[in-house]
């Protein structure tokens, strides 16, 4: 059996985000991991292979010439991922716009602006593909006919929320939706977070809009920083709560203040 | 004489139609029979009437009275016949002239001491009859202020039945005091009362003088209440048209005498987030009556806590929003109030109201957060123009000791940009710049072409749909005619684009 149908052997049957998997891939190898799983729990490769072929998904892996090499660089790299669109689209140097799922009419406004700014740079957009900010990043990008990327916290079969199935129908056209997560797996809230790591490694900066003072945007931030990408927040009304994650941010220096698509255009630019 | 005739007035919502009572007194068994579809209050009215008669020293006859009230197919309801009623017994008897009463309607419920008690509807009740030809009306003291309304009617009011025995024998009367028009507004609210609020404060002054729809968003205590219900003090006085049309329909609702019959500051209605669809829209069962919409006409509806309203309650304004009237069909008939009013939202930013500053103390999931206020999104939210945030009060802005403007500068300001309005609209069958259709828009009153241009480059970002692209012009016409620009100007455009939205400008 070849890598990939082993890779995907072990994505069907663990978790993904798992720091032991990836300990034992990184020192027994892929074989050994493989063998850990009891035969009769084994799925078909080849059968799930097949299936993914015919709904139109592709599973990547990082012996491939298409992987995103930026996701190495995460302590618990993926074991690989499942992509459905554009896979050119993952080698265009991208931004990661995160934030609130109720956002301010501003925070759209930003989260569009920037987009928008950024795909008139030859960038793409990465985001989650959830409501609010993230809905306002896709569509910023997609109306400046530019590439973006959902990352999503499910399997493809079942994109979460179902409310933006239009949004990811308009993504695939041109940009792609991806996941670490084997199809059928549901969208579960520990899975958002495991997914934001993978948002923060695809991206070579990470931008938060408008995040409340306990949101899950602030973990992409985190994630970014861990990998030593820029983290950029815009700032905010100070009686604005939905600004309130991005002021604690810049407060604790944990990110640079923008006001600016030519601001922030500049920063990672010359960080990177 | 054995027959005796007066006249009444039979109401079926705002349209009275007038209703011939004769009164028969023939030898036979001692009955009485009341005929022409009388209601059980109304059937009720010969106890009322018998007690009446002898507490003021008259007999009941005791012979067969026969008491006809036409057009006998007409459904009528409610104790308003009362006085009618007793008169044409009385005529019937012989004991009063038929003459003075000949054209003339009688309104009015009894006691059991004979004191004439205010009904319903007096109001339509006469405009009714002056339009079928009455000259004269006879109507409860305590709605002499309704009536005297109608300049075209000769008034009599009376507190009790023996009054009109005596005008009617004597032909003494004593002529009441008559009321004067109430044109100032309560001195109670004031918007010099509302503490800071800068852009709530300019949101309702454009929402008044455009008649654009409003939504407040703010914490608990910010001063969304007082906000809205301060509108009146700055809206421009009603006319004498409008102003009747107002007493009509306060007239006929339940609440007798809540408001002035002679005021001419546009009336506030506030239901509670529990109300029915009913009393929100109107209904009834055998007299239709107006509901909260209907009693705000040509003044503000204002809902507080809008999202906790039950599901399609607020839905249900959306058709009186578009077409200012609102038809109720019941088994007894369909009736039509005129809605015309101006719409006021006031909501929460989450259910425990606490989504606001650091938000630290808000205990909402965010899923509870976005599903608030999205219980108001949708086609209704469509037709709402400005959109605000109410910050809570700061501690300067409570201590500080130079009130805001009052409401008489805000409504100076208003009424002036609303006769720049209504000059530019002189050959338009519309007032407001809330109402100018679409096609108008389009052809007659656009904006500057560097406004245009912003707005054009918005719909091209999908940022705004056409019906929104439509809305922001008009609310520029208003913030246009508010800074005395001729045009609407980029600024102009650019600030109303940001108001509808709630953003900061």
């Amino acid at each position: 059996m070849n890598t990939r149908e082993n890779r995907l052997m072990i994505a069907a049957h663990h978790e993904a985000g798992a720091p032991r998997i990836a300990e034992e891939l990184r020192l027994y190898g892929v074989n050994r991991v493989v063998d850990g799983i009891p035969v009769d729990l084994r799925a078909d490769p080849l059968k799930v292979l097949e299936e993914l072929e015919k709904s139109g998904i592709a599973f990547l892996i990082p012996e491939d010439v298409d992987w995103p090499s930026q996701l190495n660089d995460l302590a618990v790299p993926p074991i690989g991922i499942f992509v459905k669109g554009n896979i050119e689209a993952l080698a265009l140097q991208s931004l990661a716009i995160v934030g609130t799922r109720n956002p301010t009419p501003y925070g759209i406004r930003a989260a569009q602006e920037f987009a928008a700014g950024f795909v008139d740079r030859e960038w793409a957009i990465v985001s989650g593909g959830a409501y609010g900010i993230d809905s306002a990043a896709h569509k910023g990008a997609l109306i400046a006919e530019g590439a973006t990327i959902a990352v999503t916290a499910s399997g493809l079969d079942s994109l979460y929320p179902a409310g933006n199935q239009r949004l990811f129908e308009e993504i695939l056209e041109n940009g792609a939706i991806i996941s670490e997560y084997f199809p059928g797996v549901v969208a579960r809230p520990h899975r958002f977070l495991v997914r934001n790591r993978l948002i923060a490694a695809l991206s070579k900066a990470t931008l938060v809009v408008e995040a409340a003072f306990r949101s899950g945007s602030l973990r992409t931030a985190r994630d970014a920083a861990e990998l030593a990408r820029p983290v950029m927040a815009i700032p905010g009304p100070i009686t604005s709560p939905t600004s309130e994650g991005c002021h604690r941010l810049i407060g604790e220096r944990s990110a640079e203040l923008v006001t600016s698509i030519a601001d922030a255009h500049e920063l990672i630019t010359s960080l990177a | 004489m054995t027959l005796g005739r007066t006249q009444a007035v039979a109401l079926q919502g705002l349209l009275g139609s007038v209703i011939d009572i004769e009164c028969d007194i023939a030898d036979g068994i001692p009955t009485y029979s009341l005929l022409g579809l009388p209601d059980a209050s109304l059937q009720e009215s010969r106890d009322r009437v018998r007690a009446a008669l002898t507490n003021t020293g008259q007999k009941w006859p005791n012979k067969k009275v026969t008491v006809s009230l036409s057009p006998a197919w007409l459904p009528k309801s409610g104790p308003g016949f009362d006085v009618a009623i007793a008169l044409a017994l009385l005529v019937a008897e012989g004991i009063l002239p038929q003459a003075p009463l000949a054209d003339a309607v009688v309104l009015g419920e009894l006691s059991l001491d004979g004191a004439i008690r205010p009904v319903r509807g007096v109001l339509p009740s006469l405009i009714a009859g002056l339009k079928s030809g009455i000259r004269r009306a006879i109507v409860p003291r305590a709605n002499l202020g309704e009536a005297q309304l109608l300049e075209d009617l000769e008034i009599l009011a009376f507190d009790h039945l023996s009054e009109i025995y005596r005008w009617l024998t004597t032909g003494e009367y004593d002529f009441p005091e008559a009321d004067a028009y109430q044109e100032e507004v309560s001195e109670l609210l004031d918007f010099a009362d509302v503490a800071g609020q800068p852009r709530a404060r300019f949101a309702a002054e454009v929402a008044a003088t455009g008649g654009h729809h409003l939504l407040l968003i703010g914490p608990p205590g910010a001063g969304k209440t007082m906000i809205a219900s301060r509108l009146p003090t700055i809206l421009p006085p009603l006319t004498q048209e409008e102003s009747l049309e107002v007493t009509a329909i306060h007239s006929i609702s339940d609440g007798v005498n809540s408001r002035s019959a002679m005021s001419r500051v546009a009336p506030i209605i506030a239901p509670h987030h529990s109300a029915s669809r009913a009393s929100i829209v109107g209904g009834g069962g055998r007299t239709i009556v107006p509901g909260a919409i209907s009693l705000a006409n040509r003044g503000v509806l204002f809902i507080d806590e809008a999202p906790e309203c039950a599901a399609g309650i607020l839905d249900s304004l959306r058709q009186p929003l578009e077409s200012g009237s609102i038809n109720i069909a019941r088994q007894v008939g369909s009736v039509t109030f005129p809605a015309k009013f101006l719409l006021v939202l006031a909501a929460n930013p989450c259910p425990c109201g606490k989504f606001t500053g650091k938000g630290h103390g808000c205990t909402c999931s965010s899923l509870q957060v976005r599903r608030y206020l999205g219980k108001l999104s949708g086609p209704l939210m469509d037709r709402i123009d400005i959109r605000v945030t109410v910050d809570p009060v700061g501690r300067v802005d409570l201590d500080s000791r130079d009130l805001g403007e009052s409401s008489a500068v805000i409504r100076s300001r208003v009424i002036a940009a609303r006769a720049v309005a209504a000059e530019r609209f002189k050959d338009q069958p519309w007032k407001l710049n809330s109402e100018i259709p679409a096609r108008a828009l389009r052809l007659d009153f656009r904006p500057e072409k560097a406004a245009m241009n912003f707005l054009h480059d918005e719909l091209d970002k999908e940022r705004i749909t056409a019906r929104g692209l439509h809305k922001t012009i008009r609310l520029a016409w208003t913030l246009a005619d508010l800074e005395g620009h001729q045009l609407p100007t980029l600024t102009d455009v650019q600030r109303a684009f940001f108001l509808r939205d709630g953003m900061e400008y």
